[in-house]
């Protein structure tokens, strides 16, 4: 399969302060790429790293088969970014963020710019100081979009933003993913990618836990456990031989016990619990 | 990079025509003040050159300012030369960092565009808007002279114009450099090292000893009265000015395309 991310062994490291450790993943053309992972796992560290915002110390990222520090200028024209903060200049129109996004990128953006605009309601005509965070974050959709570039990166992108306009925004997502485009989608709603993801990747404390398609991820070996016995309530992921659990309970006085498939969220607590059974 | 350059002279053209019309004008104000004060001016000039090194450090004792060319060389010189001086400092040291500051940096290098582009693209900006500033100060001291019904000393004013406008790319590029290294907007250091630089000149006209050292600072190749009397610009001071405005870009250049954005 052809790669249009790929990372190998990143480090980055901020002084003494943990970034990310010889982190390792690709991104396959065409599939939408779930990035979980929760605060400070080093989610952004790696985005950023990939977009030349900061400098990383080991390790190669290669973006749609150029080296991301050699090639920077080129791969970012194809690649459509949308930040978490979506912050732009407070004393522009709209429109005016929009154009300025398409002229530096020298290209004429009108027809897509105004399509996408329509779709997702934005006033074109109010000033940048006027939006919420949620009407920000529609004209970073618009940035983000209106190149039709053949790379997503989007940084949490639905957070302040209204249910229907999320419908919209992945609609919006798998027409260009159909057209061929690639999205990689960093978040904490796990809803978005158990839906909308094909593969995923979780990050915690600047490690890359696995790498999987979603449907693996879910399908794992392990199991969430709920045991009721000797009056208190234990729950955890087990990922033993289900025989070894039956014998450890057998020797207790059992009120009940469920054993059921994780849940994405299951997994997830999981690993960003460390894999400490919660009681 | 032509994007940029527009995008920048219109968020800062605001900026710029308030600095300009209020330096300019305050000019203006001065120069309509001479005839007022035409009358007593004989006797304030005779009493000022002689006030020993503090004559010198204003160049009173240069020029009389009981001329209209003293007494704009003596007033107008001081005031551009802070005001236009502050002007540099303040645009310049916010020109990089305000991406940083504003968080609006995660949008700007997310665009096709390297960083050395960026910081061409802003210091040219930066030049625009400090010839366009001196330029509106130049008309403001034209039309001065004028209204006074006066020759407008053109040679010395464009030289006193054009040395001012050294002086503030020289200032601009310190600021420039500042605002490099730093991911918040240190304007209020900016301003200190211009009038830093100000004080510098002023005391190495009233100290003797300090007089040699005077060529290291901006502001010895820009007294008015020196200007306007013909006088020569102490040796080296604009080879000192070319050094520190090549040395200052380039530590512009290094220092922020390997910085880590902290957008």
């Amino acid at each position: 399969m052809e790669s249009v991310i790929r990372i190998q062994n990143l480090t980055k490291t901020y002084g003494k302060k943990r970034g990310v450790a010889d982190v390792s993943f690709d991104v396959h053309k065409g599939e939408i790429f779930g990035f979980i992972g929760p605060n400070g796992a080093g989610k952004s560290t790696t985005i950023r790293s990939m977009l030349g915002l900061i400098r990383y110390d080991s390790g190669s990222i290669e973006i749609l088969g150029m080296d991301a520090v050699r090639d920077h200028e080129k791969i970012l024209k194809d690649i459509g970014y949308m930040p978490s903060e979506a912050l732009f200049y407070p004393a522009m129109k709209v429109s005016d963020v929009i154009k300025y996004a398409a002229d530096v990128r020298q290209a004429d953006c009108t027809e897509e710019a105004g399509r996408l605009c329509e779709r997702l309601q934005v006033d074109t005509a109010k000033k940048i100081r006027e939006l919420s965070l949620g009407n920000r974050k529609k004209v970073s959709i618009v940035c983000a979009m209106q190149h039709k570039p053949r790379l997503f990166i989007f940084d949490e992108p639905t957070g302040g933003l209204d249910p229907l306009v999320q419908n919209t925004f992945f609609e919006l997502i798998k027409g260009y993913v159909n057209d061929g485009a690639t999205c990689m989608l960093s978040t904490h709603i796990l809803p978005e990618v158990r839906n909308h993801c094909d593969r995923a990747a979780i990050m915690r404390e600047g490690h890359l836990i696995m790498a999987d398609t979603v449907d693996n991820l879910i399908k794992t070996s392990a199991k969430c456990v709920r045991v009721e016995a000797d009056g208190e309530i234990r729950e955890y992921m087990y990922d033993g031989d289900i025989n070894d659990l039956l014998a450890e309970l057998s020797g207790r006085h059992i009120d009940n016990v469920t054993i059921e498939e994780p849940s994405l969220e299951d997994i997830f607590m999981h690993f960003y619990d460390g894999g400490k059974e919660r009681v | 990079m032509t994007a940029i350059i527009k995008q920048e002279l219109k968020l800062n053209l605001k900026s710029m025509l308030i600095w300009a019309l209020t330096v300019g004008g305050l000019g203006f104000i001065c120069i309509m003040m001479y005839t007022s004060m035409e009358g007593d001016v004989v006797e304030m000039a005779d009493s000022f050159s002689e006030m020993g090194a503090f004559s010198d450090a204003f160049g009173m004792s240069t020029l009389s300012i009981a001329t209209i060319a003293g007494f704009f060389a003596t007033e107008v010189g001081t005031v551009h030369g802070l005001g236009s001086a502050m002007f540099a400092a303040f645009f310049a040291s916010s020109m990089l960092s305000k991406e940083e500051d504003g968080h609006t940096g995660e949008f700007l290098y997310a665009l096709p565009v390297s960083r050395g582009k960026v910081i061409t693209a802003k210091g040219l900006t930066i030049l625009v808007h400090l010839a366009a500033f001196t330029l509106i100060c130049g008309a403001f001291y034209a039309a001065g002279f004028t209204a006074l019904g006066e020759e407008i000393p053109s040679e010395e004013l464009i030289r006193f114009l054009t040395c001012m406008l050294l002086m503030n790319v020289e200032v601009a590029s310190v600021s420039y450099l500042i605002s490099a290294t730093s991911s918040k907007t240190r304007m209020g250091l900016a301003l200190g090292v211009s009038l830093i630089i100000y004080t510098y000149d002023i005391m190495g006209r009233v100290i003797p000893s300090m007089k040699d050292y005077l060529f290291l600072g901006p502001f010895s190749y820009v007294n008015a009265s020196e200007i306007f009397a013909h006088m020569d610009v102490p040796k080296y001071s604009f080879t000192v000015a070319a050094v520190t405005v090549v040395l200052m870009t380039a530590m512009t250049y290094v220092t922020y395309t390997k910085k880590d954005l902290a957008c």
